[in-house]
């Protein structure tokens, strides 16, 4: 003990010198970097030019590994020398890391973003700033014009479209028999009452899954929330449609539903394979889940039933009140450069990949909708499925769009509502509770 | 008579023991057991509750330690043990000499000191990650175990040294004199003789230091960002949140990988540490 | 521990006392350079920076470089009228400090007494049980909790379905908040008990034998030989326990922290910690957060005020 403290710090073997060299390094390049950001105010003027490092944050396993891989081959081939690195962030607590990652020295460059939480960020000089000839280059008017909304700022665009993927809801023909596909969301509801037993859920809908509920709430003539003329918020789920659609919403997922009420919409593919499940909604993509192999080759992969009931895999947009296709919530991502990007020129090269033709036809083959309307088309829409995600697409919505939005979804308030509406709690009280929350919080 | 309620009261307090133990050790045997189980029966209404041969298998390990979509796990073990090993070492060193400072001097803004230590053990760390950020942001110490080293160590040292503190009270300075006046230094004597009695309160305060450069993950969420840089808590929490849902078998193999240290470091210190907390409240 | 000093000091020969300030005044001051410099600079700079937050209006934009604005005590006011958040969050943190202290307590005193009255094989049983629930990390321990009581494929639900007959399958242990909070209990007593154990058992094997013994003779109960051998001697060691458990529990935040992602109410199980978390780092209300931080410190100190004084009235002697 006498001698350790003696030899404390420099001498101590223990401690690992590379990483100290390492650190040092990167510090210096860092301060490198940092002194270029001072007069990097957007213009490329005294930036640091040649090879360097770009780090891209993907969130989630969405984005298929092929366009991952086309993205860093592409990258490094126009840009010799330099190396692109994909970090995947995950969905959870995302919010809370970027808040701080993009506000510090060792930021990354260019990160995806949920297009509801990108208000949160461009409105607070979180993301460098697109400006109209880049947004031009980069796609201009046939970019998807709800999503470059939803990353636009005061007039001014930061966060581009990346992709956009509507739910679709998916069935198997054995498990649904002879019963008819339903074509109103009223039947939807019977339907999935009617289907119900110990062993199968009409619907499968576990009760943190809140995107699943937007469409009922829009259909019966409610709102999240809009902005009265004075800029304040009012929240809608305790107006009359909005009452209605809880009423549908509590209807299926206690009465047509196993789902626990306490989970999210993690791995809906397992309960949809062991045959537990008549109608699942979810994101198109699941799609390549469901028909994954029984024995993944990965030994995390989680299996599929690709032999079973992904083998007459159906899907149909979710009906509206009236027939044809629901208003639904258009999920999706945006993407960014981050203001603190130490090398803004690199970030802009693996940007303009990104939303490139080739990279969004890519994650169109995925079943992802790109974010170029000009490329929908090259979505599959043969089968039931595709064609179901582009009626779902027509008539998609986003939550509204306010900076604070996001601190609606990081306090989990929808999560925790439609908990609360799935454990067969009072739809009313629910309701009023959650509006009072959420208005304090768009109007603080 | 008596011998059969002696007898009787014998096995209460056994099965009494045996329920205490089985209370405590069940989870610790549920995570190691369903590190060793396939998905298949760790997913399902027919739970094994014992890896059997014929189900035993090292998937789980493989895949926390080798999945592709996981953060890497060697890179994660080297940051922890550094940090935690620094930590340890830095802030017992540093909050020795400030305990000796404390008990063997009179000197004027020592109360003032004293209190001050008190006191900022009260303020919530949580209230502070993001000045913490700053500071080790402005370093460039980002993602480097240094900058995760000296949060830590500054967060752990007030209670070392107020501990400490306690444990050389404990220690009459008479035994020190006693040994100057057979012909030691004043330094020479509190080597010689203080400072062995001093082992198991140093060892006690290690074990703080410890738990909470090992566990903690909120502030090294902030600092650590970068997949090489994570620390074993990170780690292990990337398989909480994948946005597939929990992988349990997983998870559970990388609990274990995070708690054998932990166990071991326990197992070596235990006897010394209780050994040290009651010698110095009790004989103190 | 950190109660020692409540102890009887030692007494040193006064001269000792009158020399050392005048032969070496700056030696404690060297002593105490290194933490000086760690603490001034990583908690010193920190608590200026959140005491000068609190008064401003600090969010995201604010930590991108957009200057701050002075709000004098908005942020207090904020927080002070908040009562369905501040107030039942601050209730919420104390009430389950003084039953997670309680429980820790009881059962720690009665694992510790177990082990006095076993045989030496039962006990190291009981000692390797108590020992892995010390050594685990309390991410990985309230993850192996959470999987225990998963709500699809937990063995609670599994065994409590084979028992009962009923379906427990989809049970939501952690929807409710109350069995959120008795799972969180679990949790956290059954890291602590061991420590408590441990320490209060080693403290009780040093009451000396003969004393037991002549008490019983005299004709006492085993509850009075506790309630009048026992836990006097050992109260030293009661206080220190029942002081660090009070710091730890209201601190707590991994445990809720980890479990509220497992799934449960965020709004209805917040404890200080992870109030301040939420409102700081998820919600970017950095100026909130700061004053939340401020009023709780105000809050413990004028709690533990009585206790400061008497540590400090101990340093005068």
């Amino acid at each position: 003990m006498h001698r350790d403290t003696k030899s404390y710090p420099g001498r101590n073997p223990n401690v690992n010198t590379n990483r100290l060299v390492g650190a040092a390094a990167s510090a210096i390049t860092l301060t490198l970097a940092l002194s270029a950001c001072g007069n990097a105010g957007g213009a490329a003027t005294a930036e640091e030019t040649g090879p360097g490092e770009v780090r891209v944050w993907l969130v989630g396993s969405d984005t298929p590994v092929e366009a991952r891989d086309y993205l860093k081959k592409t990258f490094e081939e126009e840009n010799p020398g330099s190396t692109l690195v994909i970090e995947e962030q995950a969905w959870e607590g995302l919010v809370d890391k970027y808040t701080t990652a993009l506000s510090g020295s060792d930021a990354p460059d260019v990160v995806e973003i949920g297009n509801t939480q990108a208000a949160a960020f461009t409105s607070a000089g979180y993301f460098r700033e697109i400006t109209a000839d880049e947004f031009e280059t980069l796609g201009g008017s046939d970019l998807l014009p709800g999503f470059v909304e939803a990353g636009d700022w005061e007039g001014n665009h930061y966060a581009l479209p990346y992709y956009s993927g509507s739910r679709v809801v998916f069935y198997s023909e054995q498990i649904l028999g002879d019963t008819e596909v339903p074509t109103t969301l009223d039947e939807y509801v019977e339907t999935a009452v009617d289907l119900k037993t110990d062993d199968l859920s009409g619907v499968y809908w576990p009760g943190q899954d809140w995107y699943n509920a937007l469409p009922f709430i829009w259909e019966n003539g409610g709102f999240v929330a809009e902005q009265a003329e004075d800029g304040t918020w009012e929240a809608g789920f305790s107006s009359e449609g909005g009452l209605a659609g809880l009423e549908q919403i509590q209807t299926i997922m206690t009465k047509g539903n196993n789902a626990p009420a306490d989970t999210n919409e993690a791995d809906l593919q397992v309960p949809f394979c062991e045959g537990k499940v008549a109608f699942l909604s979810a994101p198109s993509w699941i799609q390549w889940s469901i028909n994954a192999p029984e024995e993944p080759e990965d030994p995390e992969g989680v299996p599929g039933c690709a032999s079973t009931y992904g083998k007459d895999l159906q899907g149909f947009a979710l009906p509206g009140k009236d027939g044809g296709a629901a208003q639904v919530f258009a999920g999706g991502s945006n993407i960014a450069i981050a203001q603190k990007s130490a090398r803004p020129d690199l970030a802009m090269s693996a940007y303009e990949i990104l939303l490139s033709d080739e990279y969004q036809s890519i994650l169109a083959g995925a079943g992802l909708f790109p974010a170029k309307t000009s490329l929908f088309e090259q979505v599959d829409q043969e089968s039931s499925i595709g064609k179901a995600a582009a009626e779902a697409a027509a008539n998609a919505k986003l939550t509204p769009a306010s900076p604070k939005w996001a601190d609606v979804e990081s306090k989990m308030l929808l999560q925790t509502a439609f908990t609360k509406i799935a454990s067969g709690e009072d739809v009313k009280t629910v309701a009023e509770q959650l509006d009072a929350d959420i208005e304090e919080i768009l109007n603080s | 008579m008596i011998k059969i309620r002696r007898r009787l009261a014998d096995t209460g307090f056994g099965v009494l023991a045996l329920i205490v133990f089985a209370f405590s050790a069940f989870p610790v045997y549920w995570m190691v057991s369903t590190s060793f189980l396939p998905n298949s029966r760790i997913r399902g209404e027919d739970l094994a509750f014992f890896p059997t041969p014929d189900l035993f298998t090292l998937d789980n390990y493989r895949a926390a330690m080798f999945g592709e979509a996981r953060a890497p796990f060697p890179p994660a073990v080297l940051n922890s043990i550094g940090v935690t090993f620094l930590t340890l070492v830095i802030a017992l060193v540093v909050g020795f000499v400030a305990s000796l400072a404390l008990t063997r001097f009179q000197f004027k803004g020592r109360r003032t000191f004293i209190v001050l230590i008190l006191v900022v053990q009260m303020i919530p760390g949580e209230a502070m990650i993001v000045s913490m950020f700053r500071i080790i942001d402005g370093w460039q110490l980002l993602n480097t175990i240094i900058g995760l080293t000296l949060v830590y160590t500054a967060g752990v040292l007030p209670f070392t040294i107020w501990t400490l503190r306690g444990f050389v009270n404990g220690v009459p300075k008479e035994l020190e004199e006693a040994a100057m006046i057979d012909g030691c230094s004043r330094a020479g004597a509190f080597w010689r003789v203080t400072f062995p009695l001093l082992a198991p309160g140093l060892v006690a305060t290690g074990v703080f230091a410890f738990i909470q450069a090992w566990n903690e993950f909120v502030t090294a969420l902030v600092i650590m960002q970068r997949p090489e840089a994570m620390t074993l808590p990170l780690w292990l929490r990337t398989f909480l949140q994948a946005t597939q849902a929990t992988n349990w078998g997983a998870v559970m193999a990388a609990s274990v990988l995070i708690a054998i240290p932990a166990v071991v470091f326990f197992l070596i210190v235990q006897g010394r540490m209780t050994g040290g907390l009651v010698s110095g409240a009790v004989k103190g | 521990m950190s109660l020692l000093a409540d102890l009887p000091a030692p007494t040193a020969p006064p001269r000792q006392e009158i020399r050392q300030p005048s032969r070496k005044p700056f030696l404690p001051w060297l002593l105490l350079s290194a933490t000086m410099v760690i603490l001034g600079v990583l908690t010193g700079y920190p608590v200026l920076r959140l005491v000068v937050m609190s008064f401003q209006e600090y969010e995201r934009a604010q930590l991108m470089g957009l200057p701050a604005e002075w709000v004098g005590f908005d942020n207090y006011a904020t927080v002070l009228t908040d009562v369905e958040g501040f107030w039942a969050v601050l209730g919420r943190s104390f009430a389950l400090m003084v039953v997670l202290v309680v429980t820790t307590m009881v059962l720690g005193m009665l694992v510790a007494l177990l082990m006095i009255r076993i045989g030496k094989g039962m006990r190291l049983l009981v000692s390797v049980g108590l020992l892995l629930a010390w050594a685990m990390p309390s991410l990985a321990a309230t993850t192996v909790w959470g999987w225990v009581f998963d709500t699809q494929y937990g063995v609670v639900n599994n065994v409590l379905t084979a028992i009962t007959g009923d379906r427990w399958f989809g049970n939501s242990w952690l929807l409710n908040p109350w069995s959120f909070f008795l799972i969180l209990t679990c949790i956290i007593v059954w890291g602590a008990v061991p420590f408590v154990a441990f320490t209060l058992y080693a403290g009780l094997t040093q009451i000396p034998e003969e004393v037991m013994e002549a008490a019983q003779l005299d004709g006492a109960s085993a509850f009075q030989r506790f309630r009048l051998i026992q836990v006097p001697y050992v109260r030293s060691i009661i206080t220190v326990l029942v002081i660090l458990s009070m710091i730890w529990d209201l601190k707590v935040f991994t445990q809720v922290f980890v479990l509220q992602d497992i799934g449960g109410d965020r709004e209805l199980t917040n404890t200080i910690g992870v109030y301040i978390y939420q409102t700081g780092m998820a919600q970017g209300h950095y100026g909130l957060a700061s004053a939340i931080g401020v009023i709780f410190v105000v809050v413990m100190l004028a709690i533990s005020y009585p206790y400061v004084r008497r540590t400090l009235r101990e340093e005068e002697l």
